[in-house]
């Protein structure tokens, strides 16, 4: 189970002024600090706090200022391919891009980028009109991001299909099909391509966040999920995830199994 | 395992047509591996395509049956923790037709005495390779001759020339031997010969690349009846063979190495060549061929045999019976324990440290421990009482007293009234028996 650092995204106040500003300390405090929680990954996305002509930019002086302090690889976040590829020109490991939907012209500059900088891939189960509302249509989508990964050579371990959570509170009817799409994507192929979740997503302006993330995290790991883009420093969330490695026998126990997955 | 989404995809035509109902080849490859669709929609798919898809669900290593109950392949996993090893490495003994009659008679009567009783189980020897060493098509058919009339074991005649194969073969064919080998020189009428008689024929080449060349050449014949030997002679190289072979044909469905595969030993002094022999056995040879014959060097490469292929799942037990340790007399003391064998050697180790001679009976179980067998109801008085009775200890020992496990202390009262006997609660765990014992009182 991979765990993804959410905290490193231009939405959040303190990283969207140090954007602005240029001050690397906030984005390397919550590198070290996510590395602490448990991350394996940290997501960098810029988000809107930086205007578009200036992303490309903003994106090589991010991933250089984040590996000065940590050597955890990235996963870099942005619609725009042309500062995703100026952070994989700085990147010291193979990173994970962070997005491409199914849609033909991303695909053609995608996949051949993820290959080009020996990176992973999340891909959306998602097109131009949206997310499907049910698991069959996602895994159709998915389907199709399987078929170009094999087009055009990237290892299945290295696509990351996102069937895409939607908030509980607005969107209840679509996490139960989530749960069925995780399951139905690894038999697509074989091996299996991975799959990832932007977890805090299910329960964005819902009550009881934590307790929601971590619910649906157990629910969805033992559905199929390989890697969350989640907080990595809810010691809870991250309490989940170690436990679930247990109960599925991914990882032997231990008495000190939780000390045991933070640790690595 | 079921196809994916994906092969079945890859074998599509990819024309987007809509003729078997479906928009476009990808969502009718999905509706094929989720069962919705058949594939006779289509059109446009090849014969080639009909035949990959349709070999795609076969098991990843076909099964191989010759001689007399040997069965090779037919295995699933990498690592037997994963699941378990189906079936054991078949073991055959090395005949040179270079042997005089007086040294043949020796070797078989070696071959013979490969028989053994060990806890319990039976172990012995699955066959002989005769091999065409002399480059004589009629010594060969002859020594394969004795040796099948000496042996009902499996027989395998090995040699390049298929006139001398067919020549032992002819007179054996009800023996159903395995046959070989069929190499890049004489293939065709070595897979013909096998065809023609439906015995099982080794394929053999240098190395994998010709091996797959030589498979899909002898595949061409319209024969699969395959075991393959990828050539090397040195543990090295064919260690990285077999687990080449057994990784390509598992993970990667790669259909020309779905065959099962023969290893010979390189090393000719005895004690190397069982070394050698057991990387085999743990490392996926379905059958291995040895040039030792003695009893002192196959015994522990067939205890090996027989470890590896255990099925990890179940519980390893003992025998129910009454077991002794130590110099036994009529005052030894008697324990009761279960026959899974961790709790049974649990407390045949401490009853061993004590240096008491004791009797331990364990209670057949279904080999599961004290206390999963006490809550399944099969560790009951009435039960052990009958297994007292049954193994007759009461003609063995002058007291009347039986320890049982501490952690089952509730049914002492019980037995006690049942058996007849003084019932003495013993420590909980094993570890106690040792101070247990030297303050037991047995009067």
């Amino acid at each position: 189970m991979l765990i993804i650092g959410e905290r490193i995204n231009g939405m959040f106040t303190d990283i969207g002024d140090a954007l602005r500003n240029k001050d690397p300390k906030p984005l390397q405090y919550w590198a070290v600090k996510q590395e602490e929680g448990g991350a394996h990954y940290l997501d960098v996305n810029s988000g809107p706090a930086i205007p578009t002509e200036e992303r490309v930019a903003a994106y090589e002086w991010m991933v250089k200022v984040i590996q000065e302090v940590s050597e955890l690889p990235l996963v870099l976040d942005s619609t725009n391919y042309n500062a995703i590829e100026a952070g994989l020109k700085v990147c010291k490991r193979p990173a994970i891009i962070n997005s491409c939907p199914v849609e033909q012209v991303k695909i053609e500059r995608v996949f051949p980028m993820a290959i080009q900088y020996n990176a992973g891939l999340i891909g959306l189960t998602m097109d131009k009109q949206g997310i499907p509302k049910d698991a069959e249509n996602r895994v159709a989508f998915a389907m199709e991001l399987v078929a170009a990964a094999d087009e055009y050579g990237l290892q299945m371990e290295d696509l990351f299909i996102d069937p895409l959570i939607l908030p509980v509170n607005v969107a209840q009817e679509h996490a139960p099909e989530v749960l069925e799409s995780l399951r139905q994507v690894k038999m697509l192929a074989n091996p299996a391509p991975r799959t990832v979740l932007g977890l805090s997503n299910v329960s964005q302006k819902a009550q009881d966040r934590s307790l929601i993330n971590r619910t649906f995290l157990a629910m969805a790991i033992s559905s199929g999920l390989d890697a969350a883009i989640m907080n990595a420093n809810d010691d809870e969330l991250v309490d989940v995830a170690a436990t679930c490695q247990i109960l599925l026998n991914r990882s032997i126990y231990a008495d000190s199994y939780l000390k045991v997955f933070r640790a690595r | 395992m079921a196809l994916t989404g994906l092969d079945i995809y890859k074998q599509l035509p990819k024309k987007n047509c809509k003729e078997c109902g479906v928009p476009t080849c990808l969502a009718f490859a999905m509706a094929l591996a989720s069962g919705k669709a058949a594939l006779d929609a289509c059109p446009y798919v090849t014969e080639a395509a009909r035949e990959a898809l349709n070999s795609a669900s076969a098991p990843p290593i076909k099964a191989v049956k010759f001689g007399k109950d040997s069965v090779l392949g037919d295995e699933t996993v990498l690592f037997r923790h994963d699941k378990t090893f189906y079936h054991p490495t078949t073991l055959l003994i090395h005949v040179s037709d270079t042997l005089s009659d007086d040294e043949l008679r020796v070797k078989l009567q070696e071959i013979k005495n490969l028989e053994f009783e060990r806890v319990g189980l039976h172990y012995s020897i699955d066959g002989v390779a005769v091999v065409n060493d002399s480059g004589d098509a009629r010594r060969f058919a002859q020594v394969a001759a004795e040796m099948a009339e000496s042996t009902d074991k499996s027989l395998v005649l090995l040699s390049e020339d298929p006139q001398a194969v067919k020549a032992a073969l002819v007179q054996l064919v009800s023996r159903k031997p395995l046959i070989g080998a069929a190499t890049a020189a004489n293939y065709e009428a070595m897979v013909n010969l096998a065809k023609e008689n439906s015995v099982p024929v080794i394929i053999r080449a240098e190395g994998l690349d010709a091996l797959n060349d030589l498979v899909e050449k002898a595949q061409a014949l319209g024969y699969k009846e395959f075991v393959l030997d990828p050539g090397s002679r040195t543990p090295v190289e064919t260690l990285a063979n077999l687990t080449h072979l057994r990784r390509l044909a598992i993970k990667k469905k790669f259909r020309p190495f779905g065959y099962p595969v023969i290893a010979f030993t390189g090393k000719s002094e005895p004690l190397e060549e069982i070394m050698e022999a057991s990387i085999y056995v743990a490392k996926y040879a379905s059958a291995v061929v040895l040039k030792t014959s003695s009893q002192a060097h196959l015994l522990p490469l067939m205890t090996l045999r027989q470890n590896i292929y255990t099925d990890p799942q179940k519980p390893i037990q003992v025998e129910p019976s009454l077991h002794s340790v130590g110099n036994v007399n009529e005052n030894s003391p008697l324990y009761i324990t279960t026959n899974f064998s961790l709790t049974y050697y649990s407390v045949e180790g401490e009853v061993e440290t004590s240096k008491i001679p004791s009797y331990i009976l364990p209670i057949d179980t279904d080999g599961t421990s004290v206390l999963t067998a006490y809550a399944a109801g099969k560790f009951e008085p009435e039960k052990i009482t009958e297994a007292m009775l049954a193994c007759g200890i009461a003609d063995k020992v002058k007291h009347r007293t039986v320890i049982i496990p501490g952690y089952v202390a509730v049914i002492s009262g019980k037995l006690a009234v049942l058996s007849g006997w003084k019932v003495v609660v013993g420590p909980r765990e094993s570890s106690g028996i040792v101070s247990f014992s030297k303050t037991l009182s047995l009067s």
